[in-house]
């Protein structure tokens, strides 16, 4: 009885501190949301929190988009172009960093190192030449300047990941699945991908979102208004010389964060699933 | 693996497919926001119905520096668009000669004759024509005239010498509550350098000269600007650097006027609206001060259509051009969003909402008090940019105003050098 | 015998190869010409639309020696001050407060989903233009921040975002507060160390923070190393927040002009497009040799599973 209410008591301190720094931490998104409510030419002269007159006219007017292209448009070319980059990334960078983490073949650590190097050089003096050579292949104001590359494990961060959450596994496993008659193949679609579960849904859910958000590759490649996506949307709201509409961009800011949001919300259960309820002995 | 590449071939093959077309389309890249779009698209349904067989497609940015980004990348790519909004800038793709002169259509494709001389000689470069004005605008001081009125201080005249501007902001000061002040910092913004641009003018001595290549600025003067910005911040006239720098004063959402925080700011005219859009108090236009007696002021093209040198089809740009800014019915469409409109027949159709108004009226008081627009000094941007830090270092206390004034002439020389 | 052994390894390198070759047509295809090309523009003087002029060294030397008619680049030597101090202050910090939050995260309460949900809701704004105004309302001189210190503590605080002397501090607070990443890894880590080497402990008898240091941070030590490389290799190719916030400015007074930022003002805006590229060669450089130094450190630090 005693550790029961001991135990009760524990629960409410670390749910009200968890509560307590989460609202510190949420109060500019808090404002963000409050603000999308507000009337356009209040969002910046008014400094309090709530509207004083509360508006959907901020999402009416943001959802048309720019006029001649709505902002469902917007979205769906992004989800296009996320939800493909998502596949490609699952897929290639834990097929590389299976190899990486796993396999022992010449040169390893060379390409190993090569990899880690082309994280380093700053994206935007490869802009140019990158620029150049999708020009050739012809693939200017199409998607596949934004997606093809990941069908090519170009981005050397999850390979980083999935490699070192793959060396962490018992290396046991695998040989044993050897002793089975499993292939390189099998091991690696059998056992690395099941175990490794909580790293390629963080794979997912990180392409996702930086895919999402990739400003600058999406303006430099998409040229047709009907190709342009969200992140591009919201900043045709804002206009250095003249008429900015922050209303309608706060409030196209909130929607664009429902989709991470729920892809978020649903994927973090798998987080849940440890190693142990994969029945491995420890 | 099979499916996947499937996926490829079908991607692969729809993108030739888009790659396909019959029509000539000519790609036109501008900076706006939504309302600019949308008149632009009509503008380009309106003309696109009068010839068929050209199709206008817009590549739109929503600021500059993104507009620029793009459109140096394409042009690097040897893709670029066939029409390019250029702004203060231009000069610097004239000289890396990526535009393409066009005299040799006025008069035929291209009606100069009824654009405002004025509007054609700014965009003649080396004697070449390579950008068409979009339309006029004009530097102006905006005040908010609700914020003076609720502090019981009379309202400012429009035009004013340099003293009685000063005794006007002390009559502010004492009016206005603590934590508000009578002026932004305007000596110098990180958008642009227009301030320090006005007052070298106003000065006697212009910041370049593009036929001789030399600034009539010495170090001199440009302490005596940082001077006169120095005794306003020790007087509390404009606020201290650090609250100062907190609106970086790039638009309205970071204008201090907007905020509530200064009662008089910096913009252009064909601003106003934009302004306006993101406050409930009115907002209206000042000179700057000592223009009267000295034509200080100028009247400058807010941009320019200009056409790449490597167009493939540079007739049809060029036809494009010339409906947007001769056309009655563009106009109409247009409105005076990319500035007042500098041609007589567009001018012709105008009608005009009440922040129109207001930089029209502003506009006959100010126009007599202009004279022509003094060249750029090379390498606009990072004269800009370089200009501001100069005059922040100073603001801060962190060089004097001797070594400022030293600095910023030795930046102008290296630019015009560079 | 030999020649089995020897035919088994060419067989096991021809399947690694395999395994590694739709990376290696993206690093041959896609990733090196870029590269190579890049580094080449670090010796030319680069206008982007003009074609790049040879002119051997001078970029370097401009960065870090000078001249009277190549006078020394002192706003460089600032962004790379700035940028290394962001570096060694913002990762330890977000680390930190990212696997503290991660282990609270990796209870069973029963609003854990909710609360993992809401906690990354930072993150979720990444890079945002809202962002700005937001940080902004925060730390201005008449901010939350100081409405607050004003009102509660009698306090006259300076106005945090544009007073050089904080400016980098509030970006830094950004960094932290956007913890979201490597709080997830860490708790995909968390979760993939076996439950039975906690009972196993529980049963000898450690306490809790006994388990920490002996179980958590051990098994945890590939993915800590891991946040740490890459948290590093981003903070100091930071961008897009000094960029936001500071209006592309890196002010006030090249207080918060970050390495990338002037690197992408150079190349961009001031059309330097070969000095920028032998700026982002020198920062590979310094990255990769920090790096080399955090894999050689390793070796003794971290222990992976079973193997290796």
């Amino acid at each position: 009885m005693k550790k029961h209410t001991r135990n009760l008591i524990n629960s409410i301190i670390t749910n009200a501190f968890i509560i307590l720094l989460g609202v510190c931490m949420l109060y500019p998104v808090v404002w963000l949301i409050a603000a999308s409510f507000k009337e356009s030419n209040t969002i910046f002269s008014d400094p309090g929190l709530w509207p004083k007159a509360f508006t959907l006219q901020n999402y009416v007017k943001g959802w048309q988009g720019i006029g001649i292209v709505g902002f469902g448009t917007f979205f769906k070319n992004s989800f296009i172009i996320s939800g493909l980059c998502v596949i490609a990334n699952v897929i290639f960078c834990s097929l590389t960093a299976y190899a990486f983490a796993r396999l022992k073949f010449a040169g390893r650590n060379f390409w190993f190192a090569v990899m880690m190097v082309t994280m380093m050089l700053p994206t935007h003096v490869t802009t140019i030449p990158r620029y150049i050579m999708f020009r050739k292949f012809g693939w200017i104001d199409t998607f596949l300047p934004l997606v093809i590359p990941k069908f090519f494990a170009t981005d050397a961060f999850f390979i980083f990941l999935l490699v070192q959450f793959i060396r962490s596994l018992p290396k046991e496993l695998d040989e044993s699945a050897l002793i089975d008659g499993c292939g390189k193949f099998g091991i690696y679609t059998q056992i690395v991908m099941p175990l490794t579960k909580p790293a390629l849904i963080t794979t997912v859910i990180f392409t996702f979102l930086w895919t999402w958000d990739d400003f600058f590759n999406q303006l430099l490649y998409l040229n047709s208004p009907s190709k342009y996506t969200v992140p591009m949307g919201l900043r045709l709201f804002l206009d250095s010389s003249g008429i900015s509409s922050w209303g309608p961009m706060f409030a196209m800011s909130v929607l664009s964060l429902l989709p991470c949001f729920i892809l978020f919300f649903s994927l973090q259960k798998y987080f849940v699933q440890g190693i142990a309820t994969t029945g491995i002995k420890g | 693996m099979k499916k996947t590449g499937l996926a490829l071939l079908i991607i692969l093959m729809s993108a030739v497919m888009v790659f396909g077309q019959q029509q000539i389309t000519i790609r036109w890249a501008y900076w706006g926001s939504e309302s600019r779009v949308k008149r632009s698209q009509e503008a380009i349904n309106l003309f696109e119905a009068a010839n068929p067989g050209i199709k206008v497609n817009p590549e739109i940015s929503g600021g500059t520096g993104d507009h620029f980004n793009k459109v140096d990348t394409q042009l690097a790519g040897g893709s670029g668009p066939d029409i390019i909004q250029m702004g203060g800038n231009i000069n610097d793709y004239v000289k890396r000669g990526v535009l393409l002169p066009l005299e040799k259509y006025s008069g035929t494709i291209l009606n100069t004759a009824v654009i405002d001389p004025s509007a054609i000689e700014s965009g003649t470069i080396d004697g070449h024509l390579y950008g068409v004005s979009t339309g006029v605008t004009m530097p102006a001081l905006v005040y908010n005239k609700s914020l003076i009125q609720r502090a019981g201080a009379p309202l400012p005249k429009v035009s004013m010498t340099y003293e009685e501007f000063r005794n006007y902001l002390v009559t502010l000061k004492s009016k206005l509550p603590a934590g508000v002040y009578p002026m932004q910092d305007i000596g110098a913004l990180s958008s642009n350098s227009t301030p320090f641009g006005y007052w070298t003018r106003y000065n006697g001595t212009p910041l370049y000269d593009a036929a001789t290549k030399t600034t009539a600025v010495k170090p001199a003067d440009a302490q005596k600007y940082l001077e006169l910005f120095k005794d306003y911040r020790n007087n509390g006239l404009v606020p201290p650097a650090d609250i100062a720098a907190g609106y970086a004063e790039t638009n309205a959402d970071t204008s201090m006027v907007i905020a509530g925080k200064a009662a008089i700011g910096f913009i252009w005219t064909n601003q106003l609206a934009g302004y306006q859009a993101a406050t409930t108090d009115e907002l209206c236009l000042m000179e700057f001060p000592g223009a009267a007696a000295t034509k200080a002021l100028w009247q400058a093209p807010s941009q320019f259509y200009t056409v790449n040198k490597n167009s493939k089809y540079p007739e049809a740009a060029v036809k494009f051009i010339n409906f947007l800014v001769n056309s009655p019915e563009a106009a109409k469409v247009l409105g005076n969003d990319r500035g007042a409109s500098a041609s007589a027949t567009a001018r012709a159709a105008g009608a005009a909402d009440i922040n129109d108004r207001k930089v029209l009226e502003y506009l006959d008081v100010a126009g007599p008090h202009s004279s022509k627009e003094t060249d750029h000094v090379p390498n606009d941007t990072e004269f800009n940019s370089t200009l501001f830090l100069i005059y922040q270092k100073v603001a801060f206390g962190q060089i004097s105003t001797a070594a400022g004034g030293q600095q910023i002439y030795d930046l102008i020389v290296r630019l015009i050098k560079k | 015998m030999n020649k089995r052994a020897r035919k088994k390894a060419i067989r096991e390198n021809l399947t690694s190869y395999a395994f590694l070759i739709p990376w290696l047509l993206g690093f041959f295809v896609l990733t090196l010409y870029p590269m190579i090309y890049s580094f080449f523009l670090s010796f030319t003087e680069f206008n982007i639309l003009q074609p790049p002029k040879w002119i051997g060294l001078r970029n370097y030397f401009v960065m870090f020696i000078g001249n009277e008619q190549f006078p020394r680049d002192e706003r460089f030597l600032n962004s790379l001050l700035v940028t290394f101090k962001y570096v060694f202050i913002s990762v330890p910090l977000k680390l930190i407060f990212a696997l503290g939050v991660a282990m609270l995260m990796n209870r069973d309460l029963k609003l854990i989903p909710f609360y993992r949900t809401l906690y990354y809701i930072p993150t979720l704004l990444g890079g945002s233009v809202a962002i700005a105004a937001l940080w902004r309302r925060l730390f201005a001189g008449d901010g939350v921040l100081n409405t607050i210190l004003r009102s509660a503590f009698g306090l006259n605080p300076p106005a945090w975002i544009s007073n050089p002397k904080y400016a980098l501090y509030t970006l830094i607070l950004l960094s932290v507060w956007q913890f979201g990443s490597p709080m997830i890894i860490f708790l995909a880590g968390l979760k993939q160390i076996p439950r039975e080497y906690y009972e196993a402990s529980a049963v000898d008898g450690a306490g809790k923070m006994r388990q920490f240091f002996s179980i958590t941070l051990p098994c945890l030590s590939p993915i800590i190393f891991f946040n740490l490389v890459m948290q590093m290799i981003n903070a100091f190719q930071s961008f897009t927040q000094a960029y936001i916030v500071s209006g592309g400015q890196g002010g006030p007074l090249d207080s918060t002009m970050f390495y990338s930022l002037y690197l992408y003002i150079k190349g961009f805006a001031f059309s330097e497009m070969g000095y920028a590229s032998a700026m982002a060669w020198v920062l590979l450089i310094i990255i990769a040799v920090l790096t080399a130094l955090a894999f050689k450190l390793s070796g003794s630090l971290v222990s992976y599973g079973s193997g290796e």
